[in-house]
């Protein structure tokens, strides 16, 4: 390995020592760069209006809401119960779909797998536009295109997430162990033969707990969608701050507290059980 | 009669190292032929380049007489079936069972189902299990390869080999990784084998006293050339 290394990495320059001179660099640059981040952050405070007096205005209508919130009313506690399982429902099956579409993308993707390398690159843009994506604005187009409901949060959380779900698991692929694969190709096996044979089954636990993690993340995430009309409990929630009912709200929130905290003990349990 | 493995003229070169400078060499059929050489001196380069993993500069390589230097990606993929491959560090799949990790050499006849979930039809399976009986590894067939001592995955790798039914087997530093004990057992396991089933094995070593005691024949590489003993058949 080391001799590898040795022949490969750059040739040291006669007569520089190469560790001064970039701490030597990297000091002189630290100055502007400094100045460069604090600008920055200046102007993105000015931007994003920040504005404190507006905040301690506002405090007192938010302590009426507050009060106004106790007790919880819970005479629809079936109604919201059944929209929690909405969401919860909305994001287990996007996430599902979303894997289907991921697992061919990631078997392109993969560097050491590479199926076929013409595909790769397409693979990689295609992912990260997925990725880059919210799966709040797949939502927003989606339902425009099938109506209002749950299926089109379905959707979105599918589309977004493949892209998730492909980018992580190419990159839990690609730190398995290259020294399998070789003995495996020299059978004279074909690359997705050798990727089942020899590298799935040391990915595989990791590549479970991502897509047990993906399910988690998309429980908590999905509950806004209903704010673009794509179903679950978040729906209810815009409707409730929309009328001023706030005893309401406070029981959708105790409702996706519960929900989200069941979700998360659940996934993470799991995921202890499979490392 | 043609040799198992013939190569003749075998150069490669990265950048301003040239790694193997016309390596002419033959293993017959049921030999054992050590290559000793300093660090660097250009062995698994060879062993690598007879493979075509990595893809020599020139020269000719042949398997039981068939070229093996000119073909195309499909036709190498054959021809790779006809060479069994031992590496210094095992490569097994870790979480495979032995007879997994056998059945690694009929990957390409099997269906990807059977491959993905490891399940294999009866017929490859006895022949699997005989493979590990001939490195005296039957009772530890369905044991997971990562709890195998270092001697006994070396043994799987060989059994390996064994089920691709190739007359070649090339092993880059087999017993680098072994304790004393576990080494000589590997190298007597795979000289038997050599004997009884005419395989020519190729085998890099770095301890002289080993290829003496083990090999027909012992070549020394340095600077990516065979310097001694290449005559003394
Ligand atoms: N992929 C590579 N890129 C650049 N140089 C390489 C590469 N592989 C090998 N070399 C160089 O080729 C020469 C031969 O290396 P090789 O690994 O064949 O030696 P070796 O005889 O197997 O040594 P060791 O006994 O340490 O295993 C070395 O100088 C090495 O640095
Ligand atoms: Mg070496």
């Amino acid at each position: 390995m080391d001799i590898v290394k040795n022949a490969v990495g750059p040739a040291p320059r006669q007569g520089e020592q190469d560790d001064l001179a970039s701490a030597v660099v990297s000091r002189t640059a630290f100055v502007p760069l400094l100045g460069l981040g604090v600008a920055f952050y200046a102007l993105c405070v000015h931007v994003a209006d920040v504005d404190f007096i507006r905040l301690v205005e506002g405090l007192p209508r938010l302590a009426g809401w507050i009060a106004r919130s106790w007790p919880p009313d819970l005479s629809e506690i079936d109604v919201l119960a059944r929209r929690g399982l909405e969401t919860v429902a909305m994001a287990t099956v996007g996430v599902s779909f979303g894997a289907i579409i991921a697992a061919p993308l990631c078997l392109l993707a993969a560097r050491n797998i590479a199926v076929s390398p013409l595909l790769a690159l397409p693979a990689r843009w295609l992912l990260n536009a997925l990725r880059g994506i919210d799966s709040f604005v797949f939502a927003l187009i989606f339902v425009a295109a099938v109506g209002l409901g749950p299926f089109a949060g379905v959707l979105g959380v599918a589309l977004h997430t493949a892209g998730s779900i492909a980018k992580l698991w190419a990159e839990t692929i690609e730190t398995t162990e290259p020294g399998p694969v070789e003995a495996a190709r020299m059978s004279g096996a074909g690359r997705l033969r050798v990727f089942l044979h020899a590298q799935l089954p040391d990915a595989l636990p990791q590549l479970s707990s991502i897509l047990l993690y993906m399910w988690e993340f998309n429980v908590r995430a999905s509950t806004v969608l209903g704010v673009v009309g794509a179903g679950g409990i978040g729906q209810e929630l815009k409707n409730s701050v929309d009328l001023l009912q706030f005893d309401r709200v406070l029981t959708i929130l105790l409702v996706i507290l519960a929900m989200v905290t069941a979700i998360d003990q659940l996934s993470a349990w799991l995921r202890r059980r499979l490392s | 009669m043609t040799p198992a493995l013939a190569i003749s003229g075998l150069s490669k070169r990265f950048d301003n190292v040239i790694a193997l400078a016309d390596v002419t060499l033959d293993v017959a059929g049921g030999e054992v032929v050590a290559v000793l050489g300093p660090s660097g001196s250009g062995k698994s380069t060879l062993f690598r380049c007879i493979t075509r993993l990595t893809e020599p500069d020139a020269g000719r390589i042949q398997v039981d007489g068939q070229p093996v230097d000119p073909l195309g990606p499909s036709a190498l993929r054959r021809a790779r079936g006809d060479i069994g491959v031992v590496f210094q560090q095992f490569n097994l799949v870790r979480r495979r069972s032995a007879l997994a990790n056998v059945m690694t050499a009929r990957l390409p006849s099997l269906p990807l189902w059977r491959v993905a979930l490891g399940r294999y039809p009866q017929a490859l399976r006895e022949q699997a299990e005989e493979a590990l009986r001939a490195v005296d590894l039957d009772a530890q067939r369905d044991q997971r390869a990562d709890t195998l001592s270092g001697g006994q995955q070396q043994r799987v790798a060989i059994a390996r080999a064994l089920m691709q039914e190739s007359r070649v087997l090339l092993a880059d530093e087999p017993v680098a990784s072994l304790d004393p004990d576990a080494a000589r057992m590997v190298l007597a396991l795979m000289r038997r084998l050599a004997k009884s089933r005419g395989l020519a094995v190729l085998c890099t070593l770095h301890q002289p006293h080993l290829a003496a005691e083990f090999a027909d024949r012992t070549l020394h590489m340095r600077s990516g050339q065979i310097v001694a003993g290449a005559d003394d058949a």
